[in-house]
């Protein structure tokens, strides 16, 4: 069984958008953490994370998205979550993830979010 | 470097010296060429009796040319595996094809010794084509030979470092797990834990031990990650748990007090943490059997087995998985376990297993498990864990993450069964 993780970029006034599709999983999770560095977000600035894509996710999967959350308040910045598919939704709601990772249905939704909060 | 004026006088000799020597050096007999040659020659008749042979090969093997020529026959100077696959193989293809090369024999010396060779040989026939001799070379390959034998015998050695590698991880996992889950006075206990791969350690844990004035702590949990880091984590969680749960033994204060000691362990681009359910067991002398309060840290519910025949889980909304967060919510419930009852801890690698081999998107799934409680209660301790032991054992590789049960029940007393 070989397992894909396909991660994608791109930077919107808003900050940064991450698109991951495929298993984020232990084999792949090390993937979206080595990205983490690069990217270059400001105070104040926004870091979504788009899952739509995401076909399987474990623990290894949601301690990349606690790196990502660390990553972003490290810069002064915030985090959302994108278009979550129900499983991972539901395993979110599980460990009570839920209560620190805004989530909206898509990336625009939490573009447009964040612009409200910062008018 | 300095060049001194000897060093460029003995480098630069008149160059028809040179030529002298050099043509002096091709002026090489044949014949010398034939015996002295870096590999062995043998010429043989077609019955296999050996015409001629070069010193080379007699200075290998350490026989006088007299004991060779016109008495011996090629495969008599083989070990007896040679001589079957001369027979065989070697001889045949050898008449049929004309020519064979790169045979891999050995050959015996004089003094009994073995040497590796590699042999050619080749057929040659007259003017009118019938074959007249068989001409053999043979490569000394002792260097060949130790090079298979030292291939070998590190293929050999990676085997037993991997086994050593599996033993090592297979003991570790043990360590991570009570030897035998303590016995608690009218509780009827049963665990099992299913280790996933042995290349790797996993991240479940569970312990059941007395605190004080009669009570009882438990806990199962699931590091995240696999391998040395996760057992670490797992070896800390562990510890902290039973120390936390005799300086405060409520359930909430022993996770939170996890969850500040993971978190501040652990930070950053690498954070570890785990799920996991505490639960602090307090005989109920009012009603009967216990009363359990479980605090989570964003672990699967508890399953209930009741008596009547229900099943239920144990939800704890809101609690949140221990170590990521400085400051984790932990949700707690409070349950009446009563005479016939059994309560079943459980991690993930049960519920998120493949139901086919084949490993698609068909997981187990937390409303397949429920349905299994219902048809399981009413039970006991050990007939939960081996109806999940069986469960497991149907899923076969599709289990792909380590799995931890942990199941407690309050028998009946015999009035009661009686009843």
């Amino acid at each position: 069984m070989t397992q894909h993780l396909t991660l994608s970029t791109r930077t919107t006034a808003a900050g940064t958008v991450m698109e991951l599709a495929g298993e984020l999983d232990h084999h792949t999770a090390p993937q979206v953490r080595d990205a983490l560095p690069g990217l270059a977000l400001r105070p104040g600035q926004q870091l979504v994370i788009d899952l739509k894509g995401i076909t399987f996710c474990d623990s290894s999967g949601i301690t990349a998205l606690i790196a990502a959350r660390n990553h972003a308040l490290a810069a002064d910045a915030t985090i959302a979550l994108a278009a979550l598919p129900e499983h991972l939704a539901r395993i979110i709601r599980i460990i009570g993830l839920d209560q620190v990772f805004p989530t909206h249905p898509t990336a625009q939704h939490a573009e447009d979010a964040w612009r409200t909060v910062s008018d | 470097m300095c060049e001194t004026g000897d060093a460029a006088d003995s480098r630069d000799p008149a160059p028809v010296d040179e030529e002298a020597r050099f043509s002096e050096l091709l002026e090489d007999s044949a014949e010398d060429l034939y015996e002295h040659a870096p590999c062995g020659y043998l010429s043989t008749l077609l019955d296999g009796r050996i015409a001629k042979a070069n010193t080379t090969l007699l200075d290998w093997l350490g026989y006088r040319r007299g004991d060779l020529v016109g008495r011996m026959a090629f495969s008599d100077l083989l070990t007896v595996g040679g001589r079957l696959y001369h027979e065989t193989h070697f001889a045949p293809l050898l008449r049929m094809q004309g020519e064979i090369s790169g045979i891999a024999l050995e050959l015996k010396a004089a003094d009994g010794s073995h040497l590796p060779v590699m042999v050619t040989s080749t057929v040659k026939t007259g003017s009118d084509g019938q074959p007249l001799l068989i001409r053999t070379t043979l490569f000394d390959a002792r260097d060949r030979r130790a090079y298979e034998t030292e291939l070998l015998r590190a293929r050999q050695e990676a085997d037993q470092e991997r086994d050593r590698l599996k033993l090592l991880n297979t003991t570790l996992q043990k360590t991570l797990l009570p030897p035998t889950l303590a016995n608690v006075p009218g509780l009827d206990v049963a665990a099992h834990y299913h280790i996933a791969s042995v290349d790797e350690v996993g991240g479940d844990f569970y312990d059941l031990f007395p605190l004080a004035a009669g009570t009882w702590g438990l806990f199962l949990g699931d590091v995240c990650g696999k391998g040395a880091a996760a057992a670490a984590v797992t070896s800390l969680a562990r510890y902290t748990l039973r120390a936390a749960a005799v300086y405060d033994p409520d359930p909430a204060a022993v996770l939170a007090n996890l969850n500040t000691v993971l978190n501040h362990e652990y930070q950053g681009t690498d954070p570890r943490f785990c799920t996991v359910v505490f639960g602090l067991l307090t005989p109920d002398p009012d009603r009967g059997g216990f009363r359990i309060t479980l605090a989570s840290g964003g672990h699967p519910p508890a399953l209930l087995m009741r008596a009547d025949g229900t099943a239920d889980y144990l939800p704890t909304p809101g609690g949140q998985l221990i170590g990521a967060l400085p400051d984790a919510h932990i949700a707690t419930t409070t349950v009446h376990l009563a005479p016939g009852d059994t309560l079943l801890l459980h991690t993930d690698g049960l519920t998120e297993a493949h139901t086919t081999a084949a490993g698609g998107e068909d997981r187990y799934g937390d409303e397949a498990f429920l349905d299994f409680g219902h048809d399981l209660a009413p039970t006991t301790a050990s007939d939960t864990i081996g109806a999940v032991r069986d469960l497991l054992r149907t899923f076969g590789t599709g289990v792909d993450d380590d799995t931890a049960v942990l199941a407690i029940h309050v028998p009946r007393s015999l009035s009661e069964e009686q009843q």
